[in-house]
């Protein structure tokens, strides 16, 4: 039965990875430019939910404000940070560095402000029942999975049938002929950033309310979605989702065979065995060496 | 006052050693490695193992902290012959997640959490030397070493590599010996940092040797400038005199010193990306393409 429970948590934290994964494979698909400071934005909707919930504002209000928060870190990164460097030609390393001093500055500025360690918003979503002997479920554990299944959904819909998507989808293929269409590249990234840090907002709510946040959970939130775009395949939102999912439950269920400090260097042995052998991930293309 | 200089001034040398080593991988090789603190860690290990169980000998410790790092670079070379770009620095990041978690738990060779204690004075030819002169005697090398291999035929194979791949492939060069040569060379730097390091504290454990270290190093080769001989040194006296400055500053509490230390040094590194991201000392023109 602890398997059991082992594998329904899993699902829960895999499904809030895979939204932000994907969010961050969106941004990486679509510009190109490795946001490392994803995770920065996980970090600032989750705390901004915090101290709204904490201040007795009602959830809807903090759940926007926690949307709101997130993307508007995103554009602000790409308009501010992003496109000013690659208007001089910077390689991916400046790219990734510049996100990286963004993200550190984040990480310490929440610390310093909220408190370091962990704070949980205290709801009656996370107050667990049993469902099954020795299986006990809460029901943030359906919405979790429910937000996901929905946002996924919405997603798909989006690049599939309004024309932004699909521009947004051209981008990713071929940002030439984007400019080619008169369509703008700028706007578009800007779109990108927008939708991608918001799919970050809903995962950051949810896992204030149940595990709760501490400062640097940006940072471990920012490595799972970067392994799992890479393991599930640059370029494939499916891919990304999916590799997201699987190491949530992977996590989770190493513990039922291995002690919980083993946890978070499964996920990377994969990431490393994934680079090493298959770079172009599950469902990716075959990528230049 | 003396010790507490000399102090600072050991940690410099053993910092630039370590910011000297990276950059030959980040600025001339273009091996954009976040994992440097791993490296560093192997060889504190090794360097504190040979001390505490055979002879506190600091030459031979550095030169087994050399073998060890530079063995075990090859688990960088590897996805370093593999892959470019933002998969490499996945890889190397997995490598530091996964090394910390290695240094952890491996009790029996690293003393995990509580490290290892009493690592003994570091003796050379049966004398007892201050670290402090062993560690600038080991960064002069290292840059002396650092400098002819730029100069070399050595160093413009690796800046060929950087700049443009295929075009130094189709020159005849050996790409891959190069980049495993310069990796193989930027870790035992590091891994000599790290005995020097362990000999210097008496005192190693898993806190130096993570994902914040390894950021740290880096920060200090970009702040002052990459593929630049002096700019790591720079870089690193800078940023380890920050926290020595800081604590001079009466308004900012004690405890958050580590706090505001790393929002300067991020809000650093983002600035000098967007405005100047050749670093302090670096050429504007090479800089651009890193």
């Amino acid at each position: 039965m602890l398997f059991l429970q082992l594998l329904l948590g899993g699902l829960q934290t895999g499904a809030l990875y895979a939204l932000t994964a994907c969010g961050f494979a969106l941004i990486f698909g679509a510009t190109k430019v490795f946001h490392f400071a994803h995770g920065a934005s996980f970090t600032l909707a989750g705390y901004l939910f915090l101290l709204m919930w904490n201040n007795g504002y009602p959830a809807w209000l903090g759940v926007l404000a926690a949307i709101l928060v997130a993307t508007g870190f995103g554009v602000a990164m790409e308009r501010f940070v992003y496109r000013p460097i690659q208007r001089h030609e910077g390689g991916f390393f400046t790219v990734f560095v510049a996100a990286f001093g963004v993200s550190l500055v984040v990480q310490n500025l929440v610390g310093m402000w909220a408190g370091r360690g962990f704070v949980v918003a205290d709801s009656t979503l996370s107050r667990a029942t049993e469902v099954l002997p020795e299986v006990f479920l809460a029901p943030v554990f359906w919405v979790s999975l429910a937000v996901a299944a929905v946002l996924f959904l919405a997603l798909g819909l989006f690049l599939t049938r309004h024309p932004a998507g699909v521009a947004l989808r051209a981008l990713a293929q071929n940002s030439d002929l984007i400019r080619a269409y008169g369509l703008s590249s700028h706007r578009l990234s800007l779109l990108a950033f927008a939708l991608g840090s918001a799919l970050a907002a809903p995962a950051a709510v949810l896992t204030a309310i149940t595990t709760g946040m501490n400062e640097a959970v940006g940072h471990h939130v920012m490595l799972i979605s970067m392994a799992a775009t890479i393991v599930g395949g640059v370029g494939s939102l499916k891919g990304a989702a999916l590799a997201g999912l699987s190491l949530g439950v992977a996590e989770s269920v190493v513990l039922n065979f291995a002690d919980p400090q083993w946890a978070e260097a499964a996920s990377f042995v994969v990431l490393f065995g994934f680079i090493l052998f298959r770079p172009s991930g599950l469902f990716g293309h075959a990528v230049a060496r | 006052m003396t010790a507490y200089l000399a102090n600072l001034a050991t940690l410099a040398a053993i910092f630039g050693i370590l910011a000297a080593t990276l950059n030959v991988a980040v600025g001339y090789a273009g091996i954009f490695s976040v994992a440097h603190a791993v490296f560093f860690g192997l060889g504190a290990y090794a360097g504190a193992q040979l001390a505490l169980l055979l002879v506190p000998d600091a030459l031979l410790a550095m030169l087994v902290a050399a073998l060890v790092a530079g063995g075990l670079s090859l688990c960088l070379a590897l996805p370093a012959l593999r892959v470019r770009g933002e998969y490499f620095v996945a890889a190397s990041l997995g490598l530091q997640m996964m090394a910390t978690t290695l240094f952890t738990e491996a009790k029996g060779l690293t003393g995990g959490m509580g490290g290892l204690v009493g690592i003994p004075r570091p003796m050379v030819l049966g004398f007892e030397v201050p670290t402090l002169a062993l560690a600038l005697a080991a960064l002069v090398l290292i840059l002396l070493a650092t400098w002819l291999m730029a100069r070399g035929s050595f160093g413009r194979t690796l800046r060929a590599i950087r700049d443009a791949e295929s075009a130094a492939e189709a020159l005849g060069k050996n790409i891959n010996a190069a980049k495993a040569l310069a990796v193989a060379f930027a870790c035992a730097g590091a891994g000599v940092a790290g005995a020097l390091f362990a000999l210097h504290m008496s005192f190693v454990n898993v806190e130096s040797f993570t994902l914040d270290q390894s950021v740290l190093v880096m920060a200090m080769v970009i702040v002052g400038g990459t593929g630049t001989l002096w700019g790591p040194l720079l870089g690193a006296v800078l940023l380890l005199s920050l926290p020595a400055g800081l604590s001079f500053l009466p308004f900012i509490p004690p405890t958050e010193i580590g706090a505001v230390q790393q929002i300067i040094y991020g809000a650093a590194m983002t600035l000098l990306m967007i405005f100047r991201p050749a670093g302090l000392l670096g050429d504007m023109r090479t800089g651009r393409k890193a």
